[in-house]
């Protein structure tokens, strides 16, 4: 059964069909990705899976629950944890600090934990920091600990919002262009981490325009255009799609893969 | 049980007293358009007009027309000074609009306390305009000042839109409202812009200043609640559109006056506030945001 | 409207860091018993101001948001220990602890719809709040007295043994303010002060890591809104009166010049910043009735100048290192 199953979506912002009426399904421990040229609604599609605005029609089921229309935040307490385009650190803090924090969802300590610090606040606070150190290195980032995160590169901020969305031990993660204005070297090292990722047993939606990492590392994909869903396969089948190949070609991309 | 009469005369001192809010709710907007920021020092400009007004008069035995020439632009220097001592290094530095907001008021603070020393905390007035009045219309007494007061509202509206529609500035003004960004690309000067907004807004204040203070009184501290109601005009008018802030300042004028009646003068401003939060609360855009009173000219 | 946040767990100097800033309010307690009834006075007023600061503090500098009507608290405290302790004869302590939960309850009540507000509304409704209770307080003369303001409040004192003289209400002062900045500082390091952080930092990104963010602002204006009840309530037995200007504009003002000052967001900031702001005027006599004007010029010159405050000086280098156990 599905993990994520979005069902005849449709989204539209005055007159304008952001999405329409798209249907597909995410299997546990799957990679897919999401494709599209721009404007072709993929952010907004994941905007409307993540809740950050409720689609006009249509449902969006996660683990078997009906996750339409529910504030971001109790979307995210569900497993399915996002990531964005433009990256939203907690800049003024540490590198360690913005992953610590992305353990909010796995942990429960509250005003009086922190007040009275009892023994099992003090052994989450541990896990939490254990944690964090753990994930940096699985990314990289571990020489970084203790820099302040609007001094890291960017393409380490890319890497640095991806522990932390990990810290948070997601069932499904939604990842926005991760690799949206890296380097060749870094988009590889972010290819690594993503697989890793996966491998690690964790479902990932990918929304990418970088067509030879998508075609690399997706074991499925799906190609929106124009708000709509024009395919659905694995990549052998999407490059020999022809809708796929208008739909690149009429538009300034070129599939380089 | 208020009577007809008194409730007709409440309604004809609020028109007065609404106008000069939505007066200061223009100054509002004239501020945030050109710079995104809601000056909370506006009412201070009420009060100093009302203040230099009343000097001139009395120490100097300025004439009335005299002493209001000079206040005037008095101000309105009051007003870019504020824009270039505080305002600017601000923006310049990439202050937080929040820290921009606190340091408006703190000059608030500051101007009014100056105020206290050089003038003392007596209230202080001076006479209508025009001597005689009021006229009284069945059992309403109406005075003249209030003649003054929509006049001279009816005059500047006037005025504002030929300054925005038919002026070099005001179209430089209204596109700096519309985006800064791309007037700056079109080399509008956006800094000077936002002086000519500071003295532009200032000198409102002062006018609203110069002729409220007849019907009441001006003394150091009169500048928070003109200032709050001003808001609240603009709030109500949906924020940043002239016309909005005008009827706004009028409704809550009219609602203010039937709440004295209502609930006896000490409770006007709370009256006033809650008007404020229930609209902030619940008609975020403003109550005529449906109509068009004027261009929506700062989008959020 | 994202305030400079430091970190929130302190770095490798935590120890050091603490240690001196609680050693140095300690001498100034010291000093003011030594000194005349004045000078203790003085410092009794910065201390109040402390903990008023150090709740204001978790909301505007740990959560980043802005409320300009927190006064409207602390008159609540004030006025409702008076009332209690005067009128009904109640023990201070229980009426400093009622005030304290219904401020609290009021926090709820009143933020539930203000907080959705953002940027300029959000700072003219918290505004507008403060304004109300101010109107209220001078308005409904029946309960509080009006203009005329309300004397004979009490001495601080627990369960039936006052503090006599103004040296012991200096150190129960002191003591109450340190106890309110540990408690900050335990909250900060933790898992709700790091969603706190996080809502200041970004929203957005606070939201997909499922932090509930309307809560949690919610929760922190409710604790700012209990330390400004004490913050009230003390001044009120401190002084033994307490009239409508207490609470007024001034006292906003005033506290955000502390906050600044100190180093917004910081633990001991808020602390520091209300013990230099009210001592500065005292040792530079003459200026008391250029007092309001010093305020609002040095708040105007650090935001212009040092937004991050003093304590922002210090912990520019102490932030890259790292303290291993904070627990």
């Amino acid at each position: 059964m599905a993990l994520l199953s979005v069902d005849n979506v449709t989204k539209r912002f005055g007159g304008l069909v952001a999405n329409q009426s798209i249907s597909f399904d995410v299997g546990d421990n799957e990679l897919l990705a999401v494709i599209g040229p721009n404007g072709a609604g993929k952010t907004t599609l994941f905007n409307l899976i993540s809740g950050f605005f409720p689609p006009t029609s249509g449902t969006v089921r996660f683990d078997g629950r009906d996750i339409t229309g529910q504030p971001s935040h109790k979307v995210a307490a569900a497993g399915l944890v996002r990531t964005y385009q433009l990256v939203q650190l907690f800049s003024q803090l540490t590198v360690a600090e913005n992953v610590e924090i992305g353990s909010h969802r796995v942990t429960r300590g509250g005003v009086g934990g922190a007040l009275f610090r009892p023994d099992w606040f003090r052994r989450e606070e541990r896990s939490v920091r254990e944690g964090a150190r753990e994930l940096l290195h699985f990314v990289g980032l571990e020489g970084q600990a203790d820099l302040p995160a609007d001094k890291l590169p960017y393409g380490r901020q890319r890497l640095l919002e991806v522990a932390r969305a990990l810290a948070a031990k997601p069932r499904l993660l939604l990842l926005d262009e991760p690799a949206a204005g890296l380097n060749t070297q870094e988009t590889e090292a972010l290819a690594d981490v993503i697989t890793r990722i996966h491998r690690g047993g964790t479902t990932i939606i990918l929304i990418e325009h970088d067509m030879s990492l998508v075609m690399k590392i997706a074991q499925r994909i799906v190609v929106l255009d124009f708000g709509k869903k024009i395919a659905e396969g694995t990549p052998a089948e999407i490059r020999a799609h022809p809708d796929v190949i208008a739909a690149y070609l009429g538009g300034t991309e070129v599939v380089d893969a | 049980m208020p009577s007809t009469i008194e409730i007709l005369q409440s309604l004809v001192n609020g028109v007065g007293v609404g106008l000069i809010y939505g007066l200061v709710g223009i100054g509002f907007c004239v501020i945030y358009n050109a710079s995104g920021i809601v000056n909370f020092a506006q009412g201070v400009f009420v009060m100093l007009g009302g203040m230099f007004c009343q000097v001139l008069m009395s120490q100097l035995g300025l004439p009335i027309i005299l002493a209001i020439a000079i206040t005037v632009p008095l101000v309105a220097l009051a007003g870019m000074a504020m824009e270039l001592a505080i305002v600017r290094p601000m923006l310049h530095r990439g202050a937080t609009l929040f820290a921009i907001i606190l340091a408006t008021l703190a000059a608030q603070i500051m101007i009014e306390r100056i105020t206290l020393l050089g003038f003392g905390d007596r209230p202080r007035t001076f006479p209508d305009f025009t001597p005689g009045g009021p006229l009284r219309v069945g059992e309403v007494a109406v005075g003249y000042q209030l003649f003054w007061i929509l006049g001279c509202g009816a005059l500047l509206v006037v005025a504002l839109w030929l300054f925005f529609n038919r002026t070099r500035t005001g179209r430089a003004l209204r596109a700096c409202s519309q985006n800064r960004e791309a007037a700056q690309l079109l080399g509008i000067p956006v800094a000077r812009m936002m002086l000519v907004a500071f003295a532009l807004s200032a000198g409102l204040g002062a006018i609203a200043g110069v002729l409220v203070t007849p019907t009441q009184y001006t003394a150091y501290n009169v500048g928070t609640p003109f200032g709050v109601s001003g808001f609240i005009a603009a709030i109500i008018g949906g924020f940043g559109r002239a016309g909005g802030a005008l009827a706004g300042g009028l409704l809550l004028g009219v609602l203010q006056a039937l709440a004295i009646v209502a609930l006896g003068a000490g409770f006007k401003n709370v009256a006033a506030l809650s008007v404020l939060l229930v609209v902030l609360m619940l008609f975020p855009n403003g109550l005529f945001a449906g109509f068009s009173l004027g261009a929506r000219v700062h989008s959020k | 409207m994202t305030s400079r946040v430091t970190t929130f767990t302190e770095p490798a100097a935590l120890r050091w860091q603490s240690v001196s800033p609680a050693a140095g309010a300690a001498m100034l307690a010291v000093l003011g018993l030594l000194s005349s009834d004045y000078v203790t006075t003085v410092l009794g007023f910065a201390f109040i101001y402390a903990i008023f600061c150090t709740g204001l503090n978790f909301f505007m500098g740990y959560t980043g948001q802005a409320s300009f009507g927190q006064s409207a608290f602390a008159a609540i405290g004030g006025y409702g220990s008076a009332i209690l302790c005067t009128d009904l004869g109640w023990d201070p302590v229980l009426a400093l602890f009622a005030t304290m939960a219904l401020s609290g309850v009021a926090a709820v009540i009143v933020g539930y719809p203000t907080l959705r507000l953002r940027g300029h509304y959000l700072a003219m409704a918290t505004f507008a709040l403060g304004l109300i209770v101010y109107e209220i307080t001078i308005e409904w003369t029946s309960l509080t007295q009006g203009y005329m303001g309300y004397a004979g409040i009490p001495p601080l004192g627990i369960v039936g043994f006052e503090l006599p003289t103004v040296k012991h209400q200096l150190v129960a002062l002191v003591v109450l303010a340190l106890f309110g900045v540990a408690v900050a500082n335990r909250l900060r390091r933790s898992r709700f002060g790091r969603a706190l952080a996080a809502i200041a930092g970004s929203e957005p990104a606070a939201l997909a890591l499922g932090i509930d963010v309307a809560r949690y602002k919610l929760i922190a204006f409710v604790i700012a809104a209990i330390y400004a009840s004490a913050a009230g309530s003390l001044f009120a037995h401190f002084v033994g009166f307490i009239s409508p200007e207490v609470f007024g504009v001034t006292m906003v003002v005033q506290s955000f010049t502390m906050l600044y000052l100190g180093g917004i967001g910081t633990v001991w900031g808020p602390m520091i910043g209300a013990v230099i702001v009210s001592v500065l005027p005292e040792a530079l006599r003459g200026l008391k009735e250029m007092q309001d004007i010093a305020y609002s010029a040095i708040l105007i010159l650090v935001l212009i100048f040092v937004p991050r405050g003093l304590a922002g000086l210090s912990s520019l280098f102490a932030r890259f290192r790292r303290n291993t156990e904070p627990l």
